[in-house]
């Protein structure tokens, strides 16, 4: 396999086509229309299909429509755009239908500005339309890992017939990292995605389907909903991730740490440089990553703070004003002094700006 | 001598029936079936009976099965919808525009191949109705759903069944951009000037001056514009369509509406393009008319308001 | 030549910056250099300043964003104004004298003046300023071997494109050389 250096937008198209999607509805917004941009011109070339929607509200049904005849099928979008699929997720969430959706999260709120944020956070893993459902959230903090991450999102969307939501930030879409693709670009994987007992499509003297979410019994609809419950329960149980920076095996670290910050996406590459910038004056700090924003990893991330040496804190970076920082005081359950610091409107805090802070929460002189 | 079977059981007792035949052999029952409805029953002269079919043509709930005089059966409840009981108030069309669209489709062999997209409104129940596989969309979305759909599987036939506020409100954007693309779907779009599941408001469609729950002094086309025509309206496209309105009135319209319905159809087929058809349809309950009143005031009046007929066809073939 | 660094790349829309950066990323890359190419996106694309962070490391990335630059290329007055006083003390800052008329006020750095538009012109390549720009950084902060870039320009202009390759390794060149012997003389 050979690195290629390429924007994260078209990485993700790439990503999508080599995980074996070939249809794609979409509308365009910045800072994520290189995806549509690319996947117009790709998809084409591997007999896929590429409708732009006349608004998002039909994109992400267009994804219902396709995904309910089993057809592997994503869209893209950021944040305005994404708040309009609201009441299509909830659907597909409902009948139980795989898909991919890319949130590429600007600033907001209302039309907000372009320039990256993670505000978005509530939106995706508290399902952001109506009813009880949840939305799979992957965070990728790399080209790369948005790239392995698409396929996982497939992955994940079909082995739990859920919708996935890649959830990235504006700065991820639009720069260049070198990257590698798995598999062949001449050999993708079809397009099918094995809805043989569930998808809808010529029917060959099979019983008749019905994709639905209506249950006008209230017995029903509350079975309904335990089924989705214990879905998400299995989901929670078997595929959170994450990533732990600093400790243990860390040679300059000495294993141990007295502060551990808690980032996502970009937000927590910037903590990373902030940490080897403290860490080279003799500071003890680490980084709890999430990879899976839904399912949180509560129970890693409650590990990794009962590892905090002695009465330290925890200290949560966001490129909001505070979302994320809720789930980490859930796993903390009052054990542990939380910090924060968030920017928003698309001011991304820089690597000095997070090392200053650490500074001032450790009790060190600044640098 | 023909011979006719009303099924008791099926009979809301709407009367469109009685209304439809041409000799009167039809008439209401003494007594309420176990639904609780004055059914009806073939009170006339059997001899009479021409088997003419017109009784079950008008019959909205599958109810009526019809045989000639020389014993062949002349009109035999379609495959193409499940035997469930719909859930339409007595006298509503619905379940005529239900039955001629599974005929077309029974009749040109699609059954195994078509999947229908339900709305929201009265007609959300559906996917219970047509015996194919189905969709249950969100309110105005079908044209969306059923473009993800048909894109995925070419091979098969996709189409929409979508009330007036569904498609005509808030589906607005969603209708004229799938008619747009020219995407090979099909439209069945029922139009009855009301909002009739949530009980009565006032739909897009609403006749300057009627009356209904959200416009109680009657719909003033000053403050909420004139209705629209989405037939004429979706005709202003460039794209090719093939675009017809009809009505479910009486079973004479009933009849060319079919005919309408199947050309839409054909048209998906051969992959010739967009087809919609409009049917202008009743609601007894909403407008508070009884079921043949309401047939009179389509007559009446929505037809002078959205005339019939084929509004739009392919180049190719008009 | 080994260590992580980065430059800011600084100029109008349209000055060819973003490209420049992306040859430097992109000849990183095939040197076996982790990189990362972060452009500026907001709406001063259009027809304002149009900047991008490159970073070169031995080690992966952490933070494509960073406040503070080992080195800054300026095409126009107004991204020398915003962006001189980030560079860090030793830092290389290579300025296109050919529009901006004054010097940086930094006495700490390697300061490289080149006259793009001159030197691109005797290059025979009028439109390759930013390759000129782009060669006087390589030059004076020896940050990748010159023909890793000439590789990634032969890379970038294939095709019917593939006429702009000569000119634009001879501007290119002639840039190395200005920024190499600015940084001599320091």
């Amino acid at each position: 396999m050979t690195k290629v250096l390429m924007k994260g937008n078209e990485a993700l198209g790439e990503a999508a086509v080599r995980a074996g999607c070939r249809h794609f509805f979409g509308y365009p917004i910045t800072p994520q229309t290189e995806i549509p941009e690319y996947l117009v011109k790709r998809l084409p070339q591997v007999g896929g299909v590429f409708v732009q929607a006349e608004s998002e509200v039909a994109s992400i049904n267009m994804v219902m429509g396709a995904a309910g005849m089993g057809i592997r099928c994503m869209t893209s979008s950021s944040s305005p755009g994404i708040s309009l699929m609201a009441e299509g997720v909830s659907y597909i969430a409902a009948c139980e239908l795989p898909c991919v959706i890319i949130n590429m999260m600007r600033a907001g709120p209302g039309l907000g500005g372009i320039l990256p944020a993670q505000s978005d956070y509530f939106q995706a893993t508290r399902g952001h339309g109506h009813g009880d459902y949840q939305v799979i959230v992957l965070a990728p903090s790399s080209v790369q890992e948005a790239v392995d991450l698409m396929t996982l999102a497939f992955e994940l969307a079909e082995t739990y017939r859920n919708p996935v939501m890649v959830c990235a930030d504006g700065m991820i879409g639009q720069m260049m990292e070198p990257v590698e693709f798995a598999g062949e670009p001449d050999a993708l994987p079809p397009n099918e995605m094995g809805g043989d007992d569930w998808a809808l499509g010529v029917r060959e003297g099979r019983k008749r389907r019905i994709v639905n979410s209506l249950y006008l019994s209230p017995d029903e609809l509350n079975e309904h909903n335990l089924k989705l419950k214990a879905k998400y329960d299995d989901i929670a149980a078997k595929e959170t991730r994450h990533e732990l920076y600093g400790p243990e095996g860390d040679a300059e670290g000495g294993g141990g740490y007295d502060l551990l910050l808690v980032a996502f996406g970009t937000m927590a590459r910037i903590c990373k440089t902030a940490i080897d910038d403290v860490r080279a004056e003799g500071l003890r700090a680490a980084l709890f990553r999430p990879i899976t924003l839904n399912p949180f990893p509560f129970a890693d991330l409650r590990r990794a703070m009962d590892a905090i040496e002695g009465d330290g804190a925890v200290f949560d970076v966001e490129m909001s004003m505070g979302q994320m920082v809720y789930d980490v005081k859930l796993a903390a359950e009052g054990t542990r002094r939380i910090e924060f610091h968030g920017t928003a409107g698309g001011v991304v805090p820089s690597p000095d700006e997070v090392a200053q802070k650490i500074r001032e929460i450790l009790g060190a002189a600044p640098a | 001598m023909g011979d006719i079977h009303i099924a008791e059981e099926r009979c809301k007792g709407c009367g469109l029936c009685i209304d439809a035949c041409p000799r009167g052999l039809i008439s209401f029952a003494e007594d309420l079936n176990e639904k609780g409805y004055t059914y009806v029953e073939f009170t006339g002269d059997l001899e009479q009976c021409t088997g003419c079919t017109l009784c079950a043509t008008a019959c909205p709930d599958q109810g009526i099965e019809v045989w000639n005089k020389r014993g062949k059966q002349t009109f035999e409840n379609t495959t193409g919808l499940t035997e469930r009981m719909s859930h339409y108030c007595p006298g509503c069309t619905h379940g005529i525009i239900h039955r001629i669209t599974a005929e077309c489709l029974q009749e040109l062999g699609l059954l195994d191949r078509t999947v229908g997209v339900a709305p929201v409104g009265c007609s959300v129940l559906a996917y219970e109705y047509f015996n194919v596989d189905m969709f249950e969309a969100a309110h105005g979305r079908a044209p969306a759903v059923a473009t993800g759909a048909k894109r995925a599987r070419p091979e098969c036939i996709v189409f929409t069944y979508q009330g007036d506020g569904d498609l005509c409100s808030i589906g607005g954007n969603e209708i004229l951009h799938a008619a747009n693309r020219g995407e090979k779907i099909t439209v069945i779009f029922v139009n009855n000037a009301i909002y009739g599941m949530t009980g009565g408001q006032m739909a897009p469609t609403t006749l300057p001056g009627q009356r209904t729950s959200t416009s109680p002094d009657g719909r003033d086309i000053e403050a909420t514009g004139h209705p629209i025509n989405m037939a004429e309206l979706l005709a202003t496209l460039s794209t090719p369509a093939y675009i017809a309105r009809g009505s479910s009135h009486d079973p004479q319209h009933v009849l060319k509406t079919k005919k309408m319905i199947k050309k839409a159809f054909e048209h998906q087929a051969s992959g010739t393009c967009f087809s919609f058809v409009e049917v202008l349809s009743t609601c007894p309950t909403n407008w508070g008319l009884a079921p043949q009143e309401s047939g009179d005031w389509v007559r009446d009046h929505m037809i002078p308001q959205y005339p019939l007929g084929v509004i739009k066809q392919p180049e190719s073939v008009s | 030549m080994s260590k992580a660094t980065d430059v800011l790349m600084a100029g109008f829309g349209g000055q060819g910056m973003l490209l420049a950066g992306k040859l430097l990323a992109h000849a990183a890359m095939n040197d076996g250099r982790e990189v990362s190419w972060l452009p500026s996106y907001g709406p001063e694309m259009r027809g304002g300043t149009a900047n991008v962070i490159v970073c070169v490391s031995p080690e992966p990335i952490g933070s494509p964003l960073i406040t503070t630059h080992a080195a800054l290329v300026v095409m126009n007055l107004p991204s020398l104004e915003k962006f001189e006083g980030r560079v860090r003390p030793g830092g290389v800052i290579v300025v296109n004298s050919s529009l901006v008329e004054r010097d940086p006020a930094r006495d700490d750095c390697v300061v490289v003046t080149v006259n793009a538009r001159r030197v691109a012109k005797e290059a025979g390549s009028d439109r390759a300023q930013n390759l000129v720009m782009l060669g006087a950084y390589v030059g004076a902060s020896d940050v990748i071997p010159p023909a890793s870039i000439e590789k990634a320009i032969e890379n970038e202009f294939s095709g019917k494109k593939a006429r702009f390759v000569p000119g634009s390794i001879a501007a290119f060149r002639a840039g190395v050389e200005i920024g190499r012997a600015a940084a001599a003389t320091v």
